[in-house]
């Protein structure tokens, strides 16, 4: 038994060292470093702007992460990264990660301190858990050494979207895509053949909808006509933008902002989003829309529309080809036709939900220690944001790859084949190039987007042209404590109107209790965090 | 002997609700079998049930030819002879070290072993512990960390716990040394239990692919599991990132997933049948016994 005196001793000196560790730890980056840059120029161009080619001045090699697709495994050999560093003189050792956990992988790498300078593959929001530990770059410091960036910023007046990505500080640590305009992809595919057949018109509104699959009903009554995949997400995404509203994957923080009042309210809460409850629900409950829909998985949808079980589902412009593909075997190449509709448009007029920012980059804080960290931002800022790096990442070289005609056409080469253009050929672009892989070729002008869309889908693009972006949210810029309590407060919460949200359409709870479901969420938190949101918005 | 009505009327009872639960553990792998033989549209379809439609082994020929396949391949079997190896030689030793009761500190030693089997240090602290060695991207990082598996140490130390002690005190009159004795007398006759362990430490083993994922970077040291395991779940047509459409929103074949869940079972199927005598007695060794 030992003494008390040593037991006393031995306890405060663990305090002693636990409150020396902790007062250690607290390595908060200096906020207002010195941006003086001079010292760290090795490597970079003396003058860059807009149209000149990046090429470092002396061979350099930049560390990244590269998120491993299965369809496009990777290959160190790729015409991409010979080029590259024949081009800009620069080499990029790779950290290869299995897309399946990529997001895992790239936390772990950050937290324990062995991340590479550039972490691609970075949606706007998945940066904040590595803000507060200093380990990732407050990139829009030094977005001035970044001219093809800035300039797309302001050519399409993208400034507040970017803002929405401000933190507390002030400052935002991702480098999103950026587009030109809205690229609107999901929508719903039917069986066109079908509707014609029975001279039922394309539907532009959910109401149509709703009337030409009570019509296919009618005739097909063994049928439900429409069986959706993604679990419902997608059609709830892009539908409530349609509705005023936010849902399925696009439900994010929870929150909607209201113009008149500047502030915000809780989205589940809200008119705009019980009405689109009740429009599910009614198609649930009429028949016409499968009550599966939600929780059956993609291949069970997916069998159900190609063997004519359906002839109405969710679908992308990369889906549809599959399920054309498919269709051609099951059900033989004259006996069908299928299409992307327009988004139905709903109450909320011609709008549709989305934004112009899409996957991006940050770049680990060690970046700004490099003497060649101008030179990494001169890199970035051509490969991934000028016209000719993004055009070279997604088309590869001119004369072996592609050919470019007079008028701007852009064709692949006669051996190259990528996304369905060009099918004789036997060399994928993605596959054996590495070009257009969705590490580094993104975002881009509405010309360069569309250049490697299939024409159906260039023309469904088009038609949606006329359609409004619902307004952007302006940011709310929680401090590292209220950002932690803002995840404990929304996530209960979003489950719990993602469990009612299923509960109303399929009719498993009633309607008319929706007020009781919104003091219920009242009850879980939904007060705090909203009032806590806008005591955040209005500081 | 005469048996009487109601223990047959058991045995066919028996013999049909075994059948069921035969039939039902079968069914996902006769049909996994049936759809890497199958053509995509067949399993589009959802018309594959036990039996290939649309007969084809192009996919077969796909993956086999696929260099990458067979370098995460030839991973896998290092890992998984290497790490059982090692494996068996530090839990054959531990435990017999510990069922000796005259061992000075033996319930510290077992207590310690214990407490690891709830707690654990985390996954960052973890990472940080092997790389800070300098194990990442190496054979080490992978069969070592997991070297011990406590609760095989256990069934282990319960089986020589029980051998009879007049075995070794005969042995050690006649002059060995405890390795000795260890090696001529104890190992000879625990082969049930070693085979056990050797089987329950390659399965282990060969399914891992989360120490691989944690601490190897390089593609060329995967094991075919992080293979198979990126192939099914890497291409993903819609995700919760996904709401704005994404330039790698592709499927990939279910042909390929079924084909590659085939080719990595394999191996472990053929052997099991041969060391199934083995694992069915070698599970009860642990258990007391007098």
């Amino acid at each position: 038994m030992k003494p008390p005196a040593l037991r006393v001793a031995a306890a405060l000196m663990l305090f002693g060292l636990t409150g020396a560790l902790l007062t250690a730890c607290d390595g908060r980056p200096s906020e207002d470093a010195e941006l003086n840059l001079d010292d760290k120029m090795v490597g970079a161009m003396e003058e860059y702007g807009v149209g000149d080619a990046f090429t470092a001045t002396e061979a350099l090699e930049f560390t990244t992460m590269f998120s491993d697709s299965p369809t496009y495994p990777y290959d160190s050999d790729w015409a991409f990264y010979q080029k590259l560093q024949e081009m800009t003189n620069v080499s990029l050792d790779t950290t290869v990660i299995p897309a399946s956990d990529y997001a895992q992988k790239r936390s772990l790498l950050i937290s324990s301190g062995n991340s590479p300078l550039i972490i691609p593959k970075t949606y706007p929001g998945e940066e904040n858990p590595f803000i507060s530990s200093g380990a990732i770059l407050p990139i829009s410091d030094y977005v001035e050494y970044m001219p093809n960036y800035e300039e797309k910023l302001e050519k399409w007046e993208l400034d507040e979207e970017v803002d929405a990505l401000r933190q507390e500080n002030g400052k935002y640590y991702v480098l999103p895509g950026l587009h030109e305009e809205l690229w609107p992809d999901y929508s719903i595919a039917v069986r066109t053949d079908i509707y014609e057949e029975n001279g039922i018109a394309l539907p532009e509104t959910w109401d149509e909808f709703a009337d030409s699959l009570e019509q296919l009903k009618t005739i097909y009554p063994d049928v439900t006509p429409y069986s959706d995949r993604f679990k419902g997400n997608s059609v709830l995404n892009f539908g409530a933008g349609t509705f005023g509203t936010y849902g399925g994957w696009g439900y994010g923080d929870g929150l909607t902002y209201n113009a008149d009042s500047d502030d915000f309210a809780y989205t589940a809460a809200s008119d705009e989003y019980k009405t689109m409850v009740e429009y599910f629900h009614d198609l649930v409950e009429r028949g016409l829309m499968d009550p599966e829909s939600f929780t059956q998985d993609d291949d069970s949808a997916i069998q159900k529309f190609v063997t004519g079980d359906s002839f109405a589902i969710g679908a992308n412009s990369q889906t549809i080809v599959s399920n054309r593909a498919t269709m051609t075997e099951t059900l033989g190449a004259d006996n069908f036709s299928i299409a992307k509709i327009q988004v139905p448009k709903g109450p909320a007029g011609d709008v549709i939900g989305g934004s112009r920012l899409e996957n991006g980059l940050m770049l680990s804080s060690a970046a700004a220690k490099s003497e060649n960290f101008v030179a990494l931002l001169q890199f970035i800022d051509w490969l991934y944001y000028s016209d000719e790096g993004q055009e070279f990442a997604k088309w590869g070289i001119e004369g072996e790859t592609f050919t470019k005609a007079a008028d701007g056409t852009r064709t692949l080469a006669t051996d190259v084949t990528f996304n369905g253009l060009n099918p004789a050929g036997t060399q994928d672009l993605r596959n054996v190039y590495g070009f257009s892989g969705g590490n580094f070729a993104y975002g881009g002008t509405t010309d360069l987007l569309r250049s490697t869309m299939l024409p159906e889908e260039v023309e469904w693009q088009i038609a949606m042209e006329s359609r409004e972006q619902a307004k952007v949210e302006p940011a709310i810029p929680y401090s590292e404590i209220e950002r932690e309590q803002v995840t404990l407060l929304s996530t209960p919460l979003k489950d719990y109107v993602d469990q009612n949200t299923l509960r109303f359409i399929l009719g498993q709870r009633d309607l008319s209790e929706y007020d009781t479901f919104i003091s219920e969420l009242e009850g879980k938190g939904a007060t705090t965090y909203v009032d806590l949101a806008n005591a955040t918005y209005s500081k | 002997m005469k048996v009487s009505r109601s223990y047959k009327t058991f045995t066919v009872v028996n013999v049909v609700v075994l059948l069921v639960i035969v039939f039902v553990t079968l069914y996902p792998f006769i049909n996994i079998i049936a759809q890497s033989f199958s053509s995509e549209s067949f399993i589009r379809s959802g018309v594959v049930n036990l039996f290939p439609r649309g007969f084809n082994v192009d996919t077969y020929r796909l993956i086999l030819a696929d260099d990458t396949f067979w370098i995460n391949y030839r991973n896998t079997v290092t890992y998984t002879v290497v790490g059982t190896a090692i494996s068996m030689v530090l839990t054959t030793t531990f435990a017999y070290a510990l069922a000796k009761k005259r061992l000075k500190g033996r319930g510290f030693f077992i207590g310690i072993a214990v407490f690891t089997m709830f707690f654990n240090g985390g996954l960052i602290p973890n990472y940080v512990l092997i790389s800070s060695m300098g194990l990442t991207n190496t054979i080490w990082a992978i069969v070592l960390p997991n070297a011990l598996n406590i609760f095989n140490l256990l069934i282990m130390k319960s089986f020589f716990e029980n051998m009879p002690d007049e075995l070794e005190e005969a042995a050690s009159i006649d002059g060995l040394n405890t390795y000795g004795i260890l090696w001529r007398i104890v190992l000879p006759l625990s082969k049930a239990v070693l085979a056990t362990m050797i089987l329950f430490y390659a399965v282990a083993n060969w399914n891992s692919w989360f120490q691989a994922f944690l601490y190897l970077d390089k593609q060329e040291l995967y094991p075919v599991t992080m293979y198979l395991r990126n192939m099914i779940a890497g291409a993903t047509t819609g995700s919760a990132a996904g709401a704005v459409a994404d330039a790698d929103s592709t499927q990939i074949a279910s042909n390929i997933k079924s084909v590659t869940m085939v080719l990595t079972v394999l191996p472990i199927l053929l052997i099991y049948p041969f060391v199934q005598k083995y694992f069915v007695s070698g599970v009860m060794l642990g258990s007391v016994k007098q």
